[in-house]
């Protein structure tokens, strides 16, 4: 796309565009794959056949939604936790969610091999117990410097890794695949039971943002700043950590790690959709639903005979991208 | 019965870990005054500032905003009634001139609340004011120094309050914004405290002034009241000569050595 020609239109006509663009990516995910459905079946005009049927609501159409999702609460977590901390290089990873989530996963796998079902679930309760060890570490400095909780971050990050690897040096090797293929991230095992668990917490998270758009609009500042305007900066910034980490921790149990896009999107709404807070917002949870639900169709489609894990493509792209930016920069 | 001042500090001390910052504070702003804080590097200039942004609790004394005690405004109800302008290092994201001007509103306007017509006209009025309005779409992290600091004026007219605080409002602008910036915030007519290091500009600009030395006043009047040869040199540690300001009817003074020439 062209900045020179995005920046003329307003805001409202770049989100239509991007609605369009969202709505070619879905017809593409819905119609793609090793069973092909045509736009005309898919609208109803032709009817679907048993299989074709099976395939488009019982695979394709939750792994679409969990992808949009999943795409959308990264985006929208990254830029949040961007905004709130001054720090480009935020992303939703970054308080050790996906380490504790590896942690979990790699303890469901090693002790309770015959209940995989439970694996998303002792994810969630990993990435939420890193998170909770960060806050602890945190208090120390009463969440007040941000450089401080950044770094706890990567210390439990370290921890549950460390941990993790010792568990699967010591397990059988089958475990040690399975953790890292979950690692790696996908969308293969998507239901509408996780779409529901997810979509109430992303949406929760967007309307709690546009309730506070101006107040974070003042974060990017300094502190001092913002508390001349009377916000509430320590408990802000708080909120906005726990209900990124509840997003995460959900979406990494389910999906694994996918990396990048919680750090990538929110750079690129920057550049195309605008500076102010509803116009990241609203623009990373568009333009985070599109890349992850295009990505999930080219990680599906690329090899003939497997999918590629979705935290792979993602990474590919994510380094690519970050390349880009850094000659964009150097050429000034 | 004189005019309830709008700001009035009783006795006020301050102690960081242990350490004494100010002492015995006595003195009350009228509405309408622009009063500047003098003096050298940690005499307390700064803090006494974060004292009336709640930033920092008195370790005894009283602040009063209005007739009523700092302590029993809510963050929120102080700034609508107390404003900031510090010098802001260009931020790592950008927004917009119009975005950073209408932060103003924060404190009046209730989380739901869109911005209205009125809003916008306000937003123009603001950033006419400080010879701006050409420049509501651009980007703030864009702008000169100077030109930051008149949006942060802008923000601050938008917030509508009673008493407006100048951290150091000119340090690293040049002699065209220094002036520019006094002399915007003196044509708004709000009450001023502001904490400047250059002498003659405070002596320029303000009603009057409040020399700190050690975390005490040591004097309080009109710039031709505290601005004296004797009371400079021994403030600053450095010999000093006081003539009139050819501009105006005004103190100005020169620092040296007699042996540098």
């Amino acid at each position: 796309m062209n900045h020179a020609l995005l920046a003329v239109l307003p805001v409202p006509v770049r989100l239509l565009l991007a609605t369009v663009v969202l709505l070619l990516v879905c017809l593409c995910a819905l119609t793609s794959g090793s069973v092909s459905i045509s736009i005309s079946a898919l609208l109803g005009i032709v009817p679907l056949d048993e299989m074709q049927s099976t395939v488009l609501w019982q695979l394709r159409f939750p792994r679409l939604l969990l992808a949009l999702l999943a795409g959308a609460g990264l985006a929208l977590c990254g830029a949040l936790l961007q905004n709130a901390s001054r720090n480009p290089l935020a992303d939703p990873y970054l308080f050790g969610i996906v380490s504790g989530a590896a942690l979990g996963a790699t303890i469901a796998t090693i002790v309770l091999p015959q209940w995989q079902l439970l694996t998303p679930l002792f994810a969630f309760c990993g990435a939420l117990l890193a998170v909770f060890l960060v806050l602890i570490l945190g208090a120390s400095s009463r969440w007040q410097r941000l450089e401080s909780l950044l770094l706890c971050g990567v210390a439990v990050s370290f921890m549950l890794s460390a941990i993790t690897t010792t568990l699967l040096y010591i397990s059988e090797p089958f475990a040690a695949n399975r953790v890292m293929f979950w690692l790696m991230g996908s969308l293969s095992q998507a239901s509408l039971t996780q779409v529901t668990l997810i979509f109430p917490l992303v949406v929760l998270t967007l309307l709690l943002a546009l309730l506070y758009r101006r107040q974070l609009d003042a974060l990017v500042l300094t502190d001092e700043s913002a508390r001349s305007l009377g916000v509430h900066v320590q408990p802000l910034r708080l909120v906005i950590l726990l209900l990124c980490a509840a997003v995460s921790a959900a979406i990494v149990a389910f999906c694994g790690g996918i990396a990048f896009v919680g750090l990538m999107i929110p750079h690129l709404v920057r550049s195309l959709f605008g500076l102010s807070s509803v116009a990241l917002l609203l623009g990373s949870v568009w333009l985070g639903a599109i890349f992850l639900a295009g990505v999930d169709t080219l990680s599906r489609s690329l090899l003939p005979t497997q999918e590629l894990p979705i935290g792979v493509v993602t990474s590919a792209i994510g380094s690519l991208f970050f390349l880009s930016m850094l000659f964009k920069y150097r050429r000034g | 019965m004189g005019q309830t001042p709008v700001v009035e500090f009783l006795q006020v001390q301050l102690h960081i870990d242990q350490q004494q910052i100010l002492t015995g504070l006595n003195f009350a702003i009228q509405t309408g005054q622009f009063v500047g804080l003098l003096g050298p590097n940690g005499a307390g200039k700064t803090s006494l500032l974060r004292l009336l942004q709640k930033e920092y609790q008195p370790s005894s004394g009283q602040i009063k905003l209005q007739n009523h005690p700092l302590q029993s405004f809510g963050q929120s109800e102080l700034a609508a009634k107390v404003a900031l302008v510090s010098q802001i290092s260009g931020p790592l994201f950008d927004l917009t001139v119009a975005d950073v001007v209408l932060m103003g509103l924060i404190p009046h306007k209730a989380l739901w609340h869109t911005n209205t017509k009125q809003d916008m006209q306000q937003l123009r009025q603001s950033l006419e004011l400080v010879g701006l309005a050409h420049k509501e779409a651009y980007s703030f992290a864009h702008l000169s120094g100077g030109e930051q600091q008149r949006v942060l004026l802008a923000r601050a007219v938008m917030q509508s309050p009673l008493l407006l605080l100048l951290d150091e409002p000119t340090n690293h602008l040049d002699l065209y914004y220094q002036h520019q910036v006094l002399r915007i915030a003196k044509a708004l007519k709000i009450t001023v405290l502001a904490s400047i290091h250059d002498l003659n500009l405070a002596s320029r600009y303000c009603d009057r002034v409040l020399l700190l030395n050690q975390g005490q006043l040591v004097a309080d009047g009109t710039p031709q009241q505290v601005m004296t040869e004797d009371l400079l040199t021994r403030v600053f540690r450095i010999p000093c000569l006081i003539d009139l300001n050819p501009f105006g009817a005004c103190p100005r003074v020169s620092f040296g050595y007699k042996d540098d020439l």
